[in-house]
């Protein structure tokens, strides 16, 4: 039994057919990264799975349970973290407070929050700051925080180092890496050096399909495998 | 049970009657030397602080809608009236003649409890019934539906008043004799005069502003309270049930909107009435849109500004000039040239609520 099993998922916006019948596995503990050009499906494959677009057709199973009817705050309630391609801080939260939020009911928040900032020793000195007024890798980096937190056993991880500074992408692999040590990650990344250095598996997505799939350390980021797919 | 005649209040005696009164007519250089006497000075700004006070109940739950939810209730003003009515019943029912002025004040926090509950209980019953189906719908939908709401309340609220042999239009007198008779009175303090009801309105007003700002910046609830209206989805996707978060918070409005009422059931200026509905979401709205739509601290800046510019000028007419428009003008004097100068108010944002 896979710890996620995406079976023949089809997914809609309004009208715009995205998913056409993705089917993809996650094992506990693996790096698994969704690669693809922009918008072939790889956000609306990690919404789907979080239920914020349900598939109309196909299902979504985590540790063997169905997910698709579940609301969203019911699939986070399982373990499964969502790190999204803007981040989504709350920008008028301060910086501890967004780890706060993030701590599941019945945890120990005070210890979660320690634990947050010893991973991340650059967020503590901002911690009472408004997390808006941070920088874009520093916003990474506690979106990144607040996934650990959520006590998640799989981790989706949307584009993390889109927007960033080449140097700012190294400390946020480096603190994807830290995260890999402790949960199960899904990672969508268009940076295929990245992606690859980071995954175990991959997958490989176009027009709303999974067209290839492998083991990443048998690819390079510059391989025809993936380029026929990746450019544009 | 009956309320103790001997605490009914004068109602002849004019309402703003603090500082010396001069003589209508009176100049107005020795109105402004009345007006600047530090003992006339201090009584304004106490009756200031209990019209801000008002104004802060008032509009406090309606903000808090607005600001955490985007929705724009038109029937707060209604809930504040069936807040009046509902406390004057727990009042009527509860204080008798032989009821000590200690006994009357703890029957009136067991009526704003009783009124939070219901109130509020009954505000999280609207949002689950009828607003939560609107949300993905353009706004004008849940203003048109608040509008109903309040219109469909008010009806009911006046049949069942004239049901029980009361005049919708007046004040309900029996509530206002359920007032302690310090809280009925005057007291002097040195020089001044202070009406014993201001004080009690200012302790209100200062307890809804400390309880509110403690619950949304000092609980786990009120943080998922922030988070989840400034951005739904990401709070959901924390694990945070939004839609129970926004429930809450229409309760909590709502609450607010019925203890403001429970509170105007004693004063004399408002009282519980049918008309109250009009008359209090009235100027929440000028309080909220000077203070800046959506955001807490615009509101209690607002609350402020309007109590004393409403007492200020209050005093002028009383005292000095007959304009009895000159209150209300000022008010949307300042209201008129907010929405010119600063359209999104004192510390309003461009957008607001999210869901």
């Amino acid at each position: 039994m896979s710890l996620l099993e995406v079976e023949g998922a089809q997914t809609y916006y309004g009208e715009s057919h995205v998913l056409e019948g993705v089917s993809l596995e996650v094992e506990t503990g693996e790096v698994v990264a969704l690669v693809g050009r922009n918008g072939v499906g790889k956000t609306t494959t990690l919404r789907t799975i979080m239920q914020l677009t349900p598939p109309r057709e196909g299902s979504v199973r985590y540790r063997d349970e169905e997910l698709v009817g579940l609301r969203t705050h019911e699939v986070a309630d399982r373990g499964i973290g969502w790190i999204p391609e803007d981040r989504r801080i709350f920008s008028q939260l301060s910086v501890e407070e967004n780890v706060r939020v993030a701590v599941p009911d019945g945890e120990d928040v005070d210890e979660a929050v320690v634990f947050a900032f010893e991973t991340f020793p650059e967020l503590s000195d901002h911690r009472d700051r408004d997390a808006g007024t941070l920088s874009g890798g520093q916003q990474q980096m506690l979106a990144i925080a607040r996934g650990l937190v959520g006590e998640n056993d799989l981790l989706l991880v949307d584009e993390p180092s889109e927007g960033l500074a080449p140097q700012i992408v190294a400390d946020v692999a480096e603190a994807l890496a830290e995260a890999s040590t402790q949960t199960t990650l899904l990672l969508v990344e268009q940076n295929l050096p990245l992606a690859l250095d980071l995954a175990d598996r991959f997958y490989v997505l176009d027009n709303g399909r999974v067209v290839d799939d492998g083991d990443a350390n048998e690819v390079s980021a510059d391989d025809e495998r993936l380029r026929r797919y990746l450019s544009a | 049970m009956i309320p103790d005649p001997s605490i009914a209040i004068d109602f002849a005696a004019p309402v703003f009657q603090y500082g010396s009164p001069l003589q209508s007519g009176t100049s107005f250089v020795d109105g402004l030397g009345q007006f600047l006497r530090p003992d006339t000075l201090v009584s304004v700004f106490v009756e200031g602080l209990a019209k801000s006070a008002i104004y802060v109940m008032i509009a406090g739950g309606l903000t808090l809608i607005f600001g955490l939810m985007g929705v724009l209730n038109f029937a707060h003003g209604t809930l504040t009236m069936i807040g009046a009515y509902l406390a004057g019943i727990v009042m009527v029912l509860l204080v008798g003649g032989a009821t000590g002025a200690w006994g009357r004040v703890l029957a009136f926090f067991a009526a704003l409890a009783v009124v939070f509950v219901l109130v509020g209980g009954f505000g999280g019953l609207v949002e689950v019934g009828l607003i939560r189906k609107l949300y993905d719908r353009p706004p004008i939908a849940q203003i048109l539906l608040t509008f109903g709401v309040a219109l469909i309340l008010e009806e009911a609220a006046r049949i069942v008043v004239l049901f029980y042999g009361l005049q919708p239009a007046s004040e309900w007198q029996e509530a206002f004799g359920t007032k302690p008779a310090a809280l009925a009175t005057r007291h002097s303090i040195g020089p001044l005069s202070i009406r014993g009801l201001a004080l009690f309105e200012i302790l209100l007003g200062f307890l809804t502003v400390v309880g509110i700002w403690a619950f949304l910046t000092r609980t786990r609830y009120g943080l998922f309270i922030r988070a989840g209206s400034e951005d739904a989805e990401m709070a959901e996707a924390l694990g945070i049930d939004v839609r129970r978060v926004f429930t809450v918070v229409f309760a909590l409005g709502a609450g607010i909107a019925g203890i403001a009422g429970a509170v105007l059931m004693w004063d004399q200026i408002w009282g519980a009435n049918v008309p109250l509905a009009a008359e209090t979401l009235l100027p929440a709205f000028v309080v909220v849109i000077i203070g800046g739509l959506g955001t807490f601290r615009g509101t209690v800046v607002g609350a402020l500004i309007v109590g004393m510019v409403d007492a200020v000028t209050t005093w002028w007419f009383v005292n000095v000039v007959t304009w009895t428009w000159l209150p209300d003008v000022a008010v949307f004097l300042i209201l008129v040239v907010m929405l010119i100068v600063r359209p999104q108010g004192l510390y309003g944002v461009e957008e607001v609520g999210g869901h």
